[in-house]
């Protein structure tokens, strides 16, 4: 049987390779032309014939890393465990405005009556990328179950899941077993040998996802190469910072700086300070590539984006701004100063933005739906109705619920409570975990008098989004009016706690300490 | 009287002698400690000020914030690097590890590998460096790191540095570096240059400076004094440990105090010339450090004064109407009482006196007897002490020594002899009193100095008559010269196989001087053209061979590195010379120093390993840990028990990583210890300008990883 197999193998190579071409030259024409399927197969036929061939080794090598590759710089977010377990932050209590930990400490930022937040206590973001969504929780169950409620999931740490199963995937694709036996491997021969040496750390790091073994090979290599290979010195960094030893791959980065600015190594460099939860120096150091390679825009992003998740949208969307200077297609650039636009009240630019995401071709709901909003705010009423059923032609099962809502808010403007009342019913039904959706509903039922129901929405809501200050504020003021003295106080106390400047949960809260004092 | 003019209780432990006092943002200064759990404190008490937007902390200990290290923190200090700004910088040092932080940006200023330890830092501008420096000591190694953390000096010295002062100790505006260690000497650089070197009698624990050249200083034994330059002006022991020493003015008298704060609890102020008490004041518990600052923001600067409890107490210096009188008592009583003191014992000397005349003057018929000469403890008058050193090559009962020999000229006896002498015995002083059966004429004392340095013997004898009650005290003070421990033959049993080749431009004679000078000789060693000097020493470690030629070529033979070194570096103080390159070759040594060198490779590689591996485990204790969280919220018993089951497992693999990466390190640091000691080593072998070369080029080539040159340059010293 696996006799039969393997020359089936070798004559679908044998196909791929035309009469009188030599193999390993159709294979680095494979490899070229991102075949890298076929080109593995090839590689595979040529080491059956010659398991010494070191070149068809190599490109095999490659190939298979080139499946996996991941760019190691955007995509990473922090797991549940290393967010609460984080002992690499320096101050636990940092200035306000010097810390990523604590989200709405920045006094610039927005204020959550007038943006909303996401459902970790940080303000909308216009773009989505890993971190935007989650804060940071206080406790670990309050973290373990905001993923479940909430779309967000995280994962639970970054060492494990995507990573694991990107190695264990690979596995699968070679029934002989793992292409190369790291056990057996003598990282002492290859780390001589500069041209075997780096395809094989890339192979053990992307495809095997051995960050130990890596790091080993890694580290004899650079020695090998007498510490003047600042390639080496950024790989080192990758493993240690894989590993979360921050400390080091700080180190070796600097160290690879010194040897060869590179644009790649200052964004892994910030990478590590803001893992270290120290914004500032990340700013300085993008500042510092940025003196290297002016006005290069993964660099200005970078600063944009600590900023935004400083609260500060003042200076993120100065930045934003630039982005687009060097870059009018930079589709992140422009969705964030967008969304800046919206909430800062000025629908009509934000539209013009939208619209040019539209022309460039982003085509999803969430587009519509915001362009929806806007026409809507920019009062073009006529369109308004059209984007939202584009939107909801287009709408997964994830977003549904939001586009309801949204729409909900678009009824609640024009005064038809009916169509409000059946779209945040349609927005529960689509996602019962719609926070946002409770407490307008709990609003409207209020409204009717009906007020045991408004009560169990918004404590439905209380409960699903303790960060949101409105469902608390809600609840206090309909146990006040209720004469719950008791409850209006306790969640008076929780809205200000999450909004300490909303003037109508301070007064309620005042008032019923005024209250409290006279009994 | 002086009272404190605040209290506070900061409610978290001090480790003792980490505390600073910084201005992180340039106006409030905040106490800074490190306490317990690798985590360091800052007390802002003014933060209520800076505290802007939204930032809220918890009710009590709203003013204090902690930074978490992650590691034992090992020294603390905060001082301006930056020149252009007035912020201060903190600086945390673990052993491993020199952290420059700027609080209130919370960023890193730098991070720096420090791998021979931080034992101590100072803060402040050093020499002719430009820029403010972070001084840092390590084991046996020091490092000067500026803002960016380019470590822009560094030099070696003999032992573990246990404190650093800068003080300007030559008085020419510019701060030189003061270095206490544990072998008992405080060294004192100029640059990168030993201009001076003090020893003392056990490890110099703190050092702090004063005013001008002048500096205090405290040892692990309980010992406190003052230092002007070379010269001490006092010390005064106690049972108790100096924890915290520093300078401050407390009478208002325009000259800074030396307050220290002890380990019972008790701070007393001295003056800086007499090491007089004039002030004192009680802790309930040891002391953790003492610092200076405007901690009330009033503009006038207080003494601050921690206690390990976390108990503050700040104090004004005391206003001048109080005369420098500051403690609760009367001075006038004080000098009655002092002085009826000094009348009672005149009185009872004159007393004595005058019993003696009688006893001479009575008429009694069988004259002055023997027993009444005994008895009244007249001693002829023409009674002298003499004393002799000589180097008894010992026996099998007694190990070899150096013999102080006393006796007194005539028939009269040796009761006891009191011999004071510092860091030859343990405790400074030695008791010598032979039972009352045995009493004679002489004493024999079998002296050991550890280490080859002068020491100046002073002793005192209580000489009388055989059965008197009263004696005569003899004071004398010998000197024991440098090389005491050695002994000359004649034949040698082993020809030492390390050479150092050098030329003087000096007679022969004047080499002559300096050996019976500083060796012990029966006899003056002759004068003669080729010089063949040859000793054995007592401590075992070999033969010393000095050669020298009629054209000023000197070979000195010795396996002992050290040796060697002290050898040149006595002869050329003794000769005034001021640089002085040499060739070395100690077969021996090299030997041993390439298999260190061999060791620490590969202890660092092992480390690398270990490193990565526990940074492994802790990834998946993290992660197991949310999983069996997750099982329990979700009341799943069964998986719950699993993960905890695991997680134990792994918790305690780890554990038993850390204590092989524990043993791992503390080899590998004694190994980088010995490799520092080589290269001082080295240094010591020169004189002058070759020295420090030789200690710099040995550094570089030692990062490098060129053994060879390193090797190359200990021989021949570098160009």
């Amino acid at each position: 049987m696996m006799g039969t197999m393997r020359q089936d193998f070798g004559a679908a190579a044998m196909a791929l390779v035309p009469r009188g071409m030599d193999p390993l030259y159709t294979a680095l024409s494979l490899f070229r032309r991102r075949r890298f399927e076929d080109c593995v197969t090839v590689c595979t036929m040529l080491l059956e014939k010659n398991p010494y061939d070191q070149a068809a080794w190599t490109l095999k090598m490659r190939a298979l890393t080139e499946q996996l590759y991941v760019d190691e710089v955007d995509v990473d977010e922090e797991g549940i465990a290393e967010m609460l377990m984080d002992d690499n932050a320096i101050a636990e209590v940092a200035r306000p405005g010097t810390s990523l930990k604590k989200p709405g400490t920045s006094s610039g930022g927005p204020s959550p009556g007038v943006r909303p937040t996401s459902q970790s206590g940080r303000p909308l973001s216009g773009f989505v990328r890993p971190g935007t969504q989650g804060g940071r929780p206080g406790t670990m169950e309050q973290a373990i179950r905001t993923p479940r409620t909430a779309h967000t999931a995280r994962p639970v740490t970054s060492a494990s899941g995507r990573f694991v199963r990107l190695g264990t995937a690979s596995m699968l694709s070679s029934p002989d077993g793992p292409f190369i036996n790291l056990a057996r491997l003598n990282f002492h021969k290859y780390a001589a040998r500069q041209s075997l040496a780096k395809p094989l750390f890339e192979y053990i790091f992307h495809h095997e996802n051995d960050v130990r073994n890596a790091l080993e090979l890694a580290a004899l290599a650079t020695e090998e190469a007498q510490f003047k290979d600042w390639w080496w010195k950024v790989q080192l960094a990758k493993c240690y910072y894989r590993l979360g030893l921050f400390r080091d791959a700080e180190r070796q980065l600097k160290s690879a700086l010194v040897q060869q600015v590179m644009v790649d190594t200052y964004l892994y460099l910030c990478k590590v300070y803001v893992r270290m939860d120290q914004p500032l120096t990340a700013i300085e150091v993008f500042s510092q590539g940025l003196e290297h390679f002016p006005g290069e825009v993964s660099l200005l992003t970078g600063i944009a984006r600590i900023y935004d998740g400083l609260n500060d949208s003042t200076n993120a969307v100065k930045f934003y701004k630039e982005v687009l200077h060097h870059d009018n297609t930079h589709v992140e650039a422009i969705a964030c100063i967008a969304t800046h636009h919206f909430y800062t009240d000025q629908p009509e630019i934000a539209l013009r933005f939208f619209r040019r995401l539209l022309q460039m071709g982003v085509y999803n709901s969430e587009l519509f739906c915001n362009i929806g909003l806007c026409c809507f705010y920019a009062q073009q009423y006529d369109m308004t109705l059209n984007c939202f059923e584009r939107a909801i032609a287009l709408a997964s099962d994830e977003n549904m619920a939001d586009i309801w809502y949204n729409i909900g808010h678009v009824a609640l403007g024009i005064g038809d409570i009916a169509l409000a009342y059946q779209c945040f019913k349609l927005a529960l039904a689509s996602n019962n975990d719609h926070a946002e959706s409770y407490n307008n509903l709990g609003v409207l039922e209020w409204k009717k008098g009906r007020v045991e129901q408004a009560r169990a929405f918004f404590q439905t809501a209380q409960m699903l989004a303790p960060i949101m200050f409105e469902p608390h504020y809600n609840f206090a003021a309909l146990s006040e009016k209720l004469g719950d003295l008791q409850s209006s106080y306790i969640a008076a106390r929780k809205s200000v706690e999450s909004f300490p400047e909303h003037m109508d949960s301070n007064s309620l809260l005042k008032q019923l300490k005024d209250h409290f004092a006279m009994l | 009287m002086l009272v404190p003019i605040f209290t506070l209780k900061l409610n978290h432990k001090i480790n003792t002698r980490m505390l600073t006092i910084g201005c992180y943002d340039g106006q409030h200064p905040c106490l800074t400690a490190a306490t317990t759990a690798g985590k360091v404190f800052i007390h802002n008490a003014h933060n209520r000020g800076i505290a802007s937007g939204r930032m809220s902390v918890s009710g009590e200990n709203s003013d204090i914030s902690l930074l978490n290290i992650q590691q034992a923190v090992s020294a603390v200090s905060a001082g301006k690097l930056d020149p252009t700004s007035n912020c201060d910088s903190l600086l945390v040092g673990t052993q491993t590890n020199l952290l420059a932080y700027d609080v209130i940006n919370n960023s890193d200023l730098f991070y720096k590998d420090t791998p021979d330890g931080v034992n101590a830092v100072v803060v402040g501008s050093l020499g002719t460096v430009e820029m403010p420096l972070a001084v840092v000591g390590g084991n046996c190694a020091i490092q000067g790191f500026d803002l960016e953390g380019n470590d822009v000096f560094w030099t070696v010295t003999g032992d573990n540095v246990c404190s650093l002062a800068l003080c300007d100790f030559t008085n020419d505006g510019k701060m030189e570096l003061i270095v206490g260690s544990e072998d008992y000497d405080i060294r004192v650089f100029q640059d990168d240059e030993i201009i001076a070197e003090m020893t003392e009698t056990e490890a110099i624990t703190l050092l702090c400076p004063m005013m001008h050249s002048r500096f205090g200083y405290a040892l692990a034994n309980g010992t406190v004094g003052v230092y002007d330059r070379t010269a001490r002006y006092w010390r005064i022991k106690s049972k108790n440990q100096a924890i915290a020493i520093h300078a401050f003015d407390l009478d208002s008298d325009g000259v800074p105090e030396l307050i220290t704060g002890w380990s019972n609890g008790k701070i007393d102020a001295r003056s800086d010339r007499t090491g007089e008490v004039i002030f004192k004041d009680n802790f309930s518990v040891s002391l953790a450090g003492i610092v200076e600052g405007d901690y009330r923001m009033d503009g006038k600067t207080e003494l601050i004064c921690c206690a390990v409890d976390g108990e503050v107490r700040g104090y004004l210096p005391a206003s001048r109407d109080l005369k420098g009188n500051l403690m609760d008592t009367n001075t006038e009583q004080d000098a009655v009482r002092e002085l009826s003191q000094r009348k009672q014992n005149l009185l009872l000397e004159l007393k004595n006196y005058e019993e003696n005349a009688r006893a001479a003057q009575s008429n009694r018929p069988s004259g002055l007897g023997g027993m009444d000469t005994g008895q009244m403890g007249i001693i002829p008058a023409n009674t002298q002490l003499q004393t002799s050193l000589t180097v008894d090559p010992g026996d099998e009962k007694h190990p070899p020594h150096v013999e102080l020999f006393v006796a007194t000229t005539n028939e009269t006896i040796l009761r006891t002899a009191l011999i004071f002498a510092e860091g030859i015995f343990e405790g400074e002083s030695h008791v010598v009193h032979p039972n009352v059966n045995n009493l004679s004429s002489e004493l024999k004392v079998p002296i050991t100095p550890p280490k080859d340095v002068p020491v100046d013997l002073h002793i005192k004898a209580f000489v009388g008559m055989k059965g008197s009650t009263q004696f005569h005290v003899f004071e004398i003070t010998r000197q024991l010269p440098r090389f005491s421990m050695y002994i000359p033959c004649a034949k040698l049993p082993q020809e030492p196989q390390g050479t150092v080749t050098f030329t003087v431009q000096e007679r022969v004679q004047r080499v002559v001087l300096w050996i019976n000078q500083n060796f012990l000789l029966t006899d003056e060693w002759p004068a003669g053209a080729p010089l063949h000097f040859q000793v054995v020493s007592l401590r075992g470690t070999g033969a010393l061979v000095i050669h020298m030629e009629g054209n000023g070529q000197v070979t000195i033979k010795t396996d002992d590195m050290d040796l060697a070194g002290e050898v040149i570096q006595s002869m050329a103080v003794f000769l005034g010379i001021e640089d002085l390159q040499v060739t070395s070759d100690f077969p021996g040594y090299m030997e041993e120093l390439k298999n260190i060198l061999i060791k620490v490779d590969e202890f660092s590689s092992v480390r690398q390993k270990l490193t990565a591996e526990m940074a492994d485990h802790s990834n998946l204790i993290r992660s197991m840990v949310v999983r069996a969280e997750d099982a329990r919220i979700l009341a799943d018993w069964k998986n719950m028990r699993k993960y905890y089951m695991e997680l134990f497992d792994l918790n305690r693999d780890l554990i038993n990583g850390y204590k092989i990466r524990c043993n791992n390190h503390t080899e590998l640091l004694s190994c980088l210890k010995l490799v520092n000691q080589a290269i001082q080593r080295a240094g010591r072998l020169r004189v002058g300008r070759p020295k420090t070369i030789v200690v710099n080029a040995c550094r570089e080539a030692f990062k490098t990883h060129n053994i060879d040159a390193l090797f190359k340059i200990m021989k021949v010293g570098a160009t």
